[in-house]
């Protein structure tokens, strides 16, 4: 058929002055803005939209709630893009899915001629010998699979975050939830009312509740005006709520934005979802959801069908029949699977206007090429069709009004129960956890004026703090009557499938076998099936799959159960849920300076630090070159990244040494000392430096890395031990440089004349206060590379003053800014460890080889007690220098193998060619009979190769310290 | 997203903090056995019920104590680490 | 390979018989009671079955089988661990799990596509060397590649440099593979029902009886049964378990989650993880794109989602694959998984007698259900461990003397 546009009020939502054009399949079309994709094609008569999951069958709009994947298209960037929900916007270039060569004639659609060979789960018993022949069959069943494409160009695109707060959030703005979000605004409560459409008003836009559609044209009138006029509440629209997480925090999807919602109370009125009627080949396009039909209707102008048949289980069917009716098409017949022929207005008024009514009948069979085409009609009750011919009716359009489900998955997510009542014949929300309420068609109510009021019940309790659960009333009735509304009936027919899940090709005849083979738990017939795994999740698939699998175990619906409804409720885009990416980054106050004196930065934790200076193909030569400045003359590097802490207190001492493995107590003041960390375990998980500044004052250092960690670390003991000492996190408080070399005394002279920088007054590992370039500071005499230095510490933001002081200061003895790879390079030659790097997550102190820096004095030491059981166990590795005598052997990396005997003996963990030594060094774990001078060991490196490596005592450089104690 | 109730801080998400398990009591570093040290550093109690353990609020480096349901994840009660941590509270050796 | 579907079609009858068994009426004892039907328990009682004649087998379950973790992962298979313990045991699970849809006659859709590792920083390049290397050694397939090599294995990964963590290499694990979860459970099911093992469905263990450092009863919510022997292979449950029979573990219950993409034609071939980043995806033969990340931050006995899960993953996944912005999350579900201190399970004897462990995890049990369960099932019948399982046992916690896993596994799956 050819579209037609029906003239307003038809077609609320478009703005008919401004036409869009677009492509389907690379024909050329016409819409409106306001269109959805579905409707403008709706609108231009074409009916096939995509290829099913499966069997490739041609599909077509049916529920225009995303409630099954038959309208799901491809755009440029986007796959499986909801054809029913994506507004049309000019240019969209918008294709089928799922077919090869062209939607219409799909060269894949001959895999349903070979269904009878491909019954529910057949992949499990095929496919498989010989071994390995799966790989070939998955490459074929992959590209068969799947449904839409993605673009490995798109771009990334903008999305954001926004986050709300709310006393009482509504989900859903039909008449339920204006009344709900009306009645808790009047009783003072800030309420945010979401729904997914455009506009306010669900249902009351498109359906009609009596035979005029009166009542509900007021009610929406009434509740829209008082709904936007209230101060109170906040609308959203064209919004999703995808999720209800713990404590009341919803996710809501406005497409490039994603908000998160904190309530108080949600009331939940998502109203009711689309049912599909089961017959033969009810899947043909132009077989589509009443409701749907009416949104084509009254949203969009368009008027899917000249010749209609409507099958309809409730009076809603017959609503629809009289919206097609009234906008000029002919209905051919209501076939009503009621057996009692309904004595409503609305059927009387459709019998006037000549529709013929069939109740008791409903399809058998829909036929058609790649649409509808006509139906056979036949009596529901099983008896009467031994009777009764099939009626043939000739027809362009199927209107199904199936017996709807509520819209309950929200609450499933929220924690409540989901059991069937079968009374109303679907699973209804009970057991509702405080905080969350039900209103209207979710509650089971479907008369118009109940819906209103059961919002406005709901609405009142939920800013009345009600938990009381709303289904409790509905139990008692349920009871009281105790009828059972019977399952809508479903027929099978030898030449045609009857789908109960759309997505996945599921037929009556899959849900049967299943269960016959024995995968009867509802949880084991979703997964061998795959019922409800498809992109609507069971949305539409459930009921009457539950119901098939109830039949054929022999149970009661309610028996069967329900699968647990997860988040999202409806998919969500990764770029929505990802929204911007922020990682922050910490710069050092020099930053700038390295970065213009071509500094390479390298990540450490957060921060930013220069690997070396220059360009990245020189790389190796620059860090030698700066090493050697070191070495020489002098150099300075950036440590402003080292954690730093500052512990004041009568107890601080004290709680160093119950911290750290060295003791502090009796450190003098104007003295540093290392500083190592166990974890209870004794294993090894942070180093630095403790000074002693004034009797009740420590400054500590720890690594870049690490300092957060052992901050919460300290805090965490203390607030056991409760010691006297403060405790602050000093880090990004100040800056901190390594001035070294054997120039480097000379050099801080220049700038500093309120500390004797003499070796007598200030020893190796002495600690001073003083000014440095007029800037006060912090100076450590440490020995991390091996050669006479100090360690600024000074408020940051003077940092990259006194950098610059210093690289002005000690230009007459050729300074060389030095970076992270010569640090590393220059602490190895010294024989000292990086955490992390040379040792893993169980090292202690002793595998370490760091015998010397655990105190075997002190009474405790939070590793203490089981650095004690392992030592007494007797170690089974050691952390040794090595040096490779050879020079033209190949040079270790990292975590390169020790092999002893042909087994795994260990590995190494730093390794470089010492430009002072000019051989290979490095560290590494040996088995402990190994640790002794000169014993010798193998490496495997690249390509298998053996290199021999000699056990050499530590350090490497310089054993006697003479040049860092200068 | 859970909110977590912080005796500094008041009710901030959960995201904001992290967890340090079980609150136990150390053993006598001098007097317990092999076993009873690597007991109490290795084994969980784990409950299937009411948890009392060490959380921390992150962005004020706060530690404290909560009272969590670990079937359900409803937090019961948060309180400060003084109110089962007297001074002098000394977890170790009396040498 | 048409042949195959054809004669499936012509020989099959269209009423199809029941492969998977009922659960029939508790027996008042039985030789071995195993707690838990997971793919864990069920490939124990298969192996019992089928290597050591014993049939009389009760495997307990209080859900449907395999439903728990079982259910939940994200099947991803690897021998590529850092420790050698670690690596002979993985690797005898992969040469299982080859061939096992032969085995059973049931495909379980054994994928090998490939397993990237990806290394953001010198540090995780490290690591991804010691892991090669260790693997090597042990004859196991797997390398240090580097970007120029990523371009030919995936080339849809954004190699970029000029991002906040630019990707400097991997350790690519050319075995690596995923599987039909649920078929393997179905598989051992069906193959140990066929030998006479019982799997009792919606059967909770309320309690165990115990004399003279023996548990002699199993109690449930059917009934009591005696026992000869026991083992328990329920994850996230481990503790509770472990509390009836009267010792402790190490094991804290930690929700792990997980999520899907809806299904898309093939994009993307090999499995690919970021430590860094604590990400990992793949795509299934669906076309869904399976994606998970580390374990959520506390404890917790229960299987809710969050949103910041879905949040941060995405977010992490974009980094790597920015072109999938549009591509839509489509379900998420989450697991109970047992965490033990050096992130390696607790396999062996406990401290009452006939009474067996399967457990701790943490978020690697799927790849090793074969070979636990042949292993188990040998240690169950003969009462001796097998070398392979010494390094997991129990009391290692005792003698201090973790598995050295911890290093590489910032991120587990």
């Amino acid at each position: 058929m050819s579209g037609t546009r029906l003239p307003a009020p038809a077609g609320a939502r478009l703005d008919r002055t401004r036409p869009l054009r677009f492509t389907f399949e690379g024909e050329s079309y016409r819409g409106f803005t306001g269109d959805t994709i579905a409707s403008a094609l709706a609108a231009n008569g074409v009916r096939v939209l995509s290829r099913s999951f499966k069997y490739r069958r041609p599909r077509g709009l049916y529920s225009a709630g995303s409630h099954e994947a038959c309208a799901l298209v491809q755009l440029p960037d986007e796959p499986n893009v909801p054809a029913d929900r994506r507004l049309l916007a000019d240019g969209m270039t918008i294709t089928g899915q799922n077919y090869a060569g062209s939607l219409a004639r799909d060269r894949g659609a001959w895999i349903a001629r070979f269904e009878k060979f491909m019954p529910v789960g057949f992949y499990y018993r095929t496919f498989f010998r010989p071994r390995g022949i799966w790989r070939v069959w998955e490459r074929v069943i992959r590209k068969r699979a799947g449904l839409g494409r993605v673009n490995p160009k798109t771009p990334h695109g903008y999305h954001d975050k926004a986050y709300a707060f709310a006393d009482v959030a509504v989900i859903g703005a039909g008449p339920a939830g204006m009344a709900a979000a009306l009645a808790a605004a009047e009783a003072g409560a800030e309420v945010t009312l979401i729904d997914e459409n455009p506009e306010i008003g669900g249902a009351l836009t498109y359906g009609r509740f009596d035979a005029d559609g009166r009542a509900a044209d007021e009610a929406l009138k009434r509740l829209a005006k008082e709904v936007r006029e209230h101060a109170a509440i906040t609308v959203l629209t064209d919004a999703v709520c995808t999720g209800l997480y713990e404590d009341n925090w919803l996710a809501i999807d406005q497409g490039r934005r994603l908000v998160k919602l904190r309530a108080r109370d949600i009331v939940v009125a998502t109203g009711l979802q689309d049912g599909i009627m089961v017959f033969a080949d009810n899947d043909l396009p132009g077989i589509v959801a009443a409701t749907t039909v009416q949104r084509l209707i009254w949203h969009h102008g368009v008027l899917p069908g000249e010749v209609a048949v409507v099958a309809t289980q409730d009076e809603w069917g017959y609503t629809a029949a009289l919206d097609l009716a009234e906008a000029g098409a002919e209905v051919s017949a209501i076939l009503d699977t009621r057996d009692k022929p309904s004595d409503s207005a609305l059927a009387k008024l459709a019998e006037e206007r000549g529709i013929e009514v069939l109740s008791g009948w409903m399809p058998e069979r829909a036929e058609g090429e790649t649409e509808i085409e006509r139906i056979s009609a036949v009596p529901v009750d099983e008896a009467a069709r031994e009777t009764e011919e099939p009626r043939n009716i000739e027809c362009d359009l199927l209107c199904v009004s199936a017996r709807p489900t509520p819209a309950a998955a929200l609450f499933a997510q929220g924690g409540a129960k989901l059991p069937f009542d079968p009374a109303r014949g679907v699973h209804l929300p009970t057991d509702l956890p405080p905080g969350l309420h039900a209103a209207g068609a979710v509650n089971g109510e479907t008369d118009l004026k109940r819906v209103i009021a059961d919002g406005e019940r709901v609405g009142k309790a939920a800013i009345a703090g009600e938990t009381k659960p709303a289904r409790k009333t509905a139990k008692k009735t349920a009871k009281k009557t105790a009828t059972t509304l019977p399952p809508q009936p479903m027929l099978e027919h030898p030449e045609g499938k009857s789908f109960v899940d759309l997505d996945e090709d599921l037929t009556i005849g899959d849900i049967r076998d299943t269960v016959a083979l024995g995968y009867q738990d509802v949880q084991l017939l979703k997964r061998f099936s795959t019922l409800g795994m498809g992109t609507s999740q069971g949305r539409h698939a459930n009921p009457p799959g539950v119901t098939v699998a109830a039949e054929a175990r022999g149970d009661e619906i309610g028996q069967v159960g329900l699968t647990t409804a997860r988040p999202p409720l409806a998919p969500v885009a990764f770029g929505t849920l990802a929204g911007r990416q922020f990682s922050p980054v910490r710069r050092t106050s020099i930053h700038r300076w390295h970065v213009e004196a071509s500094a390479q930065m390298m990540v450490a934790g957060a921060w930013l630090r220069p690997a070396y200076y220059g360009p990245p193909d020189e790389a190796e030569s620059r860090i030698q070159e700066e090493a050697v400045a070191v070495r020489r003359s002098l150099g300075l590097i950036d440590v402003s990244t080292l954690g730093k802490l500052e512990l004041r207190g009568r107890e601080a001492g004290a709680f160093l040494d119950r911290l750290y493995t060295f003791s502090y107590q009796k450190l003098a003041v104007g003295k540093s000392r290392y500083a190592l960390m166990t974890d209870e375990t004794g294993a090894i998980i942070d180093d630095g430096v403790v000074c002693r500044l004034g009797e009740e004052h420590f400054y500590v250092t720890a690594t870049t890395g690490g300092v957060d960690e052992v901050y919460r670390t300290m805090l965490w003991w203390n607030a056991q031990w409760r010691l006297d000492v403060d405790i602050t996190n000093v880090t990004a408080g100040y800056a901190a440089m390594n001035l070294a070399g054997p120039a480097s005394r000379e050099s801080l002279a220049k700038l500093c004349d309120d500390v004797d920088l003499g070796a007598e007054a200030f020893p190796y590992l002495g600690v001073r206060e003083g000014h440095v370039a007029g800037v006060p500071a912090r100076i450590l005499r440490t020995g991390f590379v091996g050669e006479l230095g100090y360690e600024i510490h000074a408020p940051t933001g003077f940092g990259l003053d006194l950098w610059q002081a210093f690289m002005r200061a000690g230009e007459d003895a050729g300074i060389r800014p030095f970076g992270v790879e010569a640090q590393r390079l220059l602490r190895l030659e010294k024989g000292h460890i990086i955490v992390g790097q040379d040792t893993d997550g169980l090292t202690h102190p002793y595998e370490a080889g760091m015998d010397w820096a655990v105190s075997k004095k002190k009474p405790f030491f939070v590793g203490g007690r089981s650095i004690d059981i392992m030592r007494a166990r007797g170690l089974t590795r050691r952390l040794v220098g090595y040096q490779i005598e050879n020079r033209d052997a190949p040079l270790p990396k990292e975590c390169h193998l020790v092999i002893r005997n042909g087994e795994i003996a260990g590995r190494v963990t730093s390794s470089a060619v010492s430009p002072t030594l000019g051989h290979a060094i490095g560290l590494a774990y040996v088995p402990p009979e190994l640790d002794a001078k000169d014993g010798k060991f193998e490496i495997r490196v690249e390509g298998a190769r053996m290199v021999e490596a000699t056990v050499v005592p530590l350090p490497f450089y310089d054993p006697e310290n003479a040049r860092q104690e200068l | 997203m859970k909110i977590m109730d912080c005796p500094l801080n008041g009710p901030r998400n959960i995201s904001e903090f992290a967890c340090r398990g079980e609150v136990r009591t150390m053993p006598d570093p001098d007097t317990a056995s092999d076993a009873q040290w690597a007991d109490y550093l290795f084994m969980q109690t784990n409950p299937a019920g009411v948890a009392r353990e060490w959380w921390i609020h992150l962005p004020s480096s706060y530690w404290f104590i909560a009272e969590r349901d670990t079937r359900t994840g409803e937090i019961l009660k948060t309180y400060p680490p003084d109110e089962l941590f007297k001074r002098p509270n000394r977890p170790m050796s009396s040498k | 390979m048409a042949f195959a579907l054809l004669r499936y079609g012509l020989g099959g009858s269209r009423e199809p018989k029941r492969e998977l068994p009922a659960t029939p009426d508790l027996k008042s004892s039985y030789e071995v009671v195993i707690i838990g039907a997971g793919g864990h328990g069920l490939a124990a009682a298969y192996y019992l079955a089928r290597d050591h004649g014993i049939t009389d087998i009760a495997v307990l379950d209080k859900g449907y089988l395999g439903g728990g973790n079982t259910a939940r992962n994200t099947a991803i298979i690897r021998a590529n661990y850092l420790t050698p313990e670690g690596v002979k045991f993985y690797a005898e699970s992969v040469e299982l799990f080859r061939g096992l849809s032969q085995e059973l006659g049931y495909n379980i859709m054994y994928s090998e596509r490939g397993h990237l590792t990806l290394a953001h920083t010198d540090a995780a390049l490290s690591t991804a060397r010691w892991r090669a290397e260790v693997n090597k050694h042990l004859g196991v397939n797997s390398d240090v590649v580097l970007p120029d090599d990523l371009r030919r294995i995936c080339p849809q990964l954004n190699l970029s440099q000029d991002v906040r963590f630019p990707i400097m290499g991997a350790l690519y694990h050319p075995p690596g593979a995923i599987a039909r979860h649920d078929a393997v459970a179905w598989g051992y099911t069906i193959e140990a029902a066929r030998r006479g093992v019982e799997i009792h469905q919606q059967t909770t263990v309320t309690g165990l009886k115990q004399r003279g450092g023996k548990i002699t009863a199993v109690q449930t919510d059917r009934g009591e049964i005696a026992c000869g022997n026991v083992l328990q292979a329920v994850a996230g449950s481990s503790t509770l378990i472990a509390d009836m029979a009267g010792f402790r573990l190490p094991i804290r219950t930690v929700p792990l989650q997980a999520c899907v993409s809806q299904p898309l034609k093939p994009f993307l071939d090999p499995i690919i993880v970021s430590g860094s980043l604590h990400v990992y995806i793949s795509q299934s033969a669906r076309g869904e794109f399976v994606m998970g990340g580390s374990a959520d931050p506390y404890s917790l006995y229960s299987t809710r989602s969050t949103l910041d899960f879905t949040e941060s993953l995405t977010g992490d996944i974009l980094e790597l694959f920015p072109c999938l912005a549009s591509v839509k999350l489509m379900r998420q579900w989450a697991g109970m998984t047992d965490m033990t201190p050096d992130f390696s399970p607790v396999m062996g004897k406990t401290p009452v007698e006939n009474f067996y462990i399967d457990a701790g995890w943490g978020t690697w049990g799927f790849k090793a259900t074969p070979v636990c369960g042949k292993r188990m099932a040998e240690t169950v019948a003969t009462g001796e461990v097998p070398d392979i399982l010494t390094p997991f046992r129990l009391s290692r916690f005792q003698e201090m003397a973790q598995v050295g896993e911890r290093g590489a596994a910032s991120v587990g799956h």
